[in-house]
């Protein structure tokens, strides 16, 4: 494997366990979960809540220790702290040390990220101006709303300026302008060449942002791949169509493996998109008539709703 | 040498906590207020005015000290991780044992500025009721920083595994029996049974002989205080200090932050 080609983010058969109280039987959190992330991509971890995601990512970061199974991130083990300097983490909902300023925050993890003293003051004005809060860099966090310290704790992630960005529910919580600002923001690190690894639930971000994604669900992992990979498959359409044979519906059905989803006077069927013409022309034949035919697009949705069903049945006896 | 920086910058914002925090002000006014009010006791007396303002201001010193540091160091670690603020402290290449000893240290300094304002109060007190003061009173208010320091530790150790209530009755356990090893030794001694005799030495040797960092008695009297007093039990309790840091640290290692 060549040095580019080396994941940046490597997950091993990790399982974690969590007590849930004194005396309770341990619950299985993660199950022996593997994915890798690769360079410079954007990198969508999504499950409902309770999946996993973020006890993941706390593993990732040394928080909590994995009980089994190995999990690196630049090459290193997660239990190592030197190549943190390389790595920049977002928590879920975050809070800050409220009574310093923007500026005091951003230079306190700078300092911790071992950000010198001439380069820090510029690389703090630098931050608080990318994350618009320069007009309240020396107000304390306390003033603070939610939108600025998600924007404060985007800017002490990247400090440092780090390789890998690891951000948790990022949109979390967050007005429409506040996540559109969060996007770009997403965008623009993509663009330097970062990699970032991204937990969330809300869909139309992953959509919208993502190069790759892993579903996890119930502590297991489901798909991992390109969204594009997800999304195309094999394309479909709906075929809608009007005074149908019965007997030619059932032929489509098991010719084509056609799926009848309307019945009456129209007729509907969503069909593999190759098989659509030999069916209209064998439809028309019949003296039936094409009211309607649409594409038809898997979206991340679907596939996300049938991976948490396929988790559910699995679990129940 | 990175890693030094680290840990006086994790120390210099826990300073910066104390500083701004009320609930320390609060605590200090009313350390002042009691130092003040030796004044007012001595009045009472008609001998010995001066050694019982020092007395009650040399024990103000060391027991709101001593509540300064049981009160900020039980929440010292677990606020951070119950606020989640450890959460980006450690993403960043900072150790556990790093961000413990940071907190530590910023505590002890924030102690040290307490001690520093106190003793400034109880010498304004002395000098504007005219009682002499010396170096024994120097070295007191040293060894209640020395004193402090070990408390420090102490609270920091339960700090890094356990709430602040349990915290809070560990630590002030742990005050209580320090004072009270050394006459427990003692007692040991005098009662002829030679099992208590161990039991009292080993608790003796186990806990922190918290006495050994009492001089005012001394210091209020005049009395000479030999310079091993001093250093003694400072390098003692700075031992019995790393030995508690270590322990702390060895737990929190451990530690999964959920």
């Amino acid at each position: 494997m060549s040095h580019s080609e080396e994941p940046v983010v490597w997950v091993q058969d990790v399982v974690k366990d969590f007590r849930p109280g004194f005396g309770l039987r341990r619950k299985r959190v993660l199950d022996g979960i593997s994915f890798s992330v690769r360079r410079g991509e954007i990198f969508g971890f999504v499950g409902p809540n309770g999946a996993g995601k973020t006890t993941t990512l706390k593993i990732l970061l040394g928080l909590i220790y994995a009980g089994s199974g190995e999990a690196a991130i630049l090459g290193h083990r997660v239990r190592e702290t030197a190549f943190r300097r390389d790595v920049g983490f977002l928590p879920e909902n975050p809070y800050f040390y409220d009574f310093l300023t923007g500026r005091e925050i951003l230079h306190f993890y700078a300092r911790l990220s071992g950000v010198s003293g001439e380069s820090r003051a510029r690389r703090v004005d630098d931050l608080l101006e990318r994350v618009s809060l320069t007009h309240a860099a020396d107000a304390r966090l306390r003033t603070y709303s939610k939108g600025m310290l998600q924007r404060i704790g985007i800017a002490q992630a990247l400090v440092h300026d780090p390789q890998v960005v690891f951000l948790d529910e990022p949109m979390s919580g967050l007005d429409p302008i506040g996540r559109k600002e969060i996007r770009d923001l997403i965008l623009r690190l993509h663009a330097e060449g970062k990699t970032i690894f991204m937990n969330t639930h809300i869909l139309t971000d992953v959509e919208m942002l993502c190069d790759r994604v892993a579903i996890i669900v119930k502590g297991r992992i489901r798909y991992e791949g390109r969204i594009e990979d997800f999304l195309e498959g094999e394309r479909h359409c709906d075929l809608t169509l009007a005074n149908l044979p019965p007997e030619l519906a059932e032929s489509f059905e098991r010719q084509y493996g056609a799926e009848l989803s309307g019945r009456g006077e129209n007729v509907e069927f969503r069909v593999a998109e190759k098989h659509s013409g030999e069916m209209i022309r064998a439809a028309q034949g019949a003296g039936a008539e094409v009211r309607a035919l649409a594409p038809h697009r898997v979206s991340l949705e679907s596939i996300f709703l049938s991976a948490v069903e396929a988790g559910s049945r699995e679990e129940k006896p | 040498m990175s890693a030094l920086l680290r840990i006086q910058a994790l120390a210099v914002n826990t300073v910066r906590e104390a500083v701004r925090s009320k609930v320390l002000y609060v605590l200090l006014f009313f350390a002042l207020v009691l130092i003040g009010t030796g004044v007012l006791l001595s009045t009472l007396s008609y001998v010995e005015r001066e050694r019982i303002l020092q007395d009650v201001g040399l024990a103000s010193i060391r027991l709101f000290g001593a509540a300064i540091a049981i009160f900020v160091g039980v929440g010292l670690i677990h606020k951070e991780v119950d606020r989640r603020t450890i959460f980006t402290i450690l993403s960043k290449p900072v150790s556990r044992t790093e961000f413990l000893l940071g907190k530590f240290a910023g505590l002890v300094v924030t102690l040290w500025i307490q001690v520093a304002i106190m003793a400034a109060g109880f010498l304004l007190v002395s000098w504007m009721a005219g009682a002499p003061v010396n170096a024994g009173h120097g070295k007191a208010i040293l060894l209640a920083a020395g004193e402090l320091a070990v408390l420090a530790a102490v609270a920091t150790l339960f700090s890094s595994f356990t709430t602040p209530m349990l915290a809070s009755l560990f630590g002030a356990g742990f005050y209580l029996m320090g004072h009270m090893t050394r006459d427990l030794r003692e007692l040991g001694l005098a009662s002829g049974s030679e099992a208590s005799a161990r039991a009292t030495a080993l608790l003796h040797r186990v806990l922190p002989d918290l006495e050994a960092f009492n001089v005012s008695i001394e210091a209020v009297h005049g009395l000479p205080i030999p310079a091993a007093a001093v250093w003694q039990p400072l390098a003692y309790g700075a031992c019995y200090a790393a030995v508690l840091l270590l322990l702390a640290a060895v737990i929190f290692e451990r530690r999964d932050f959920r």
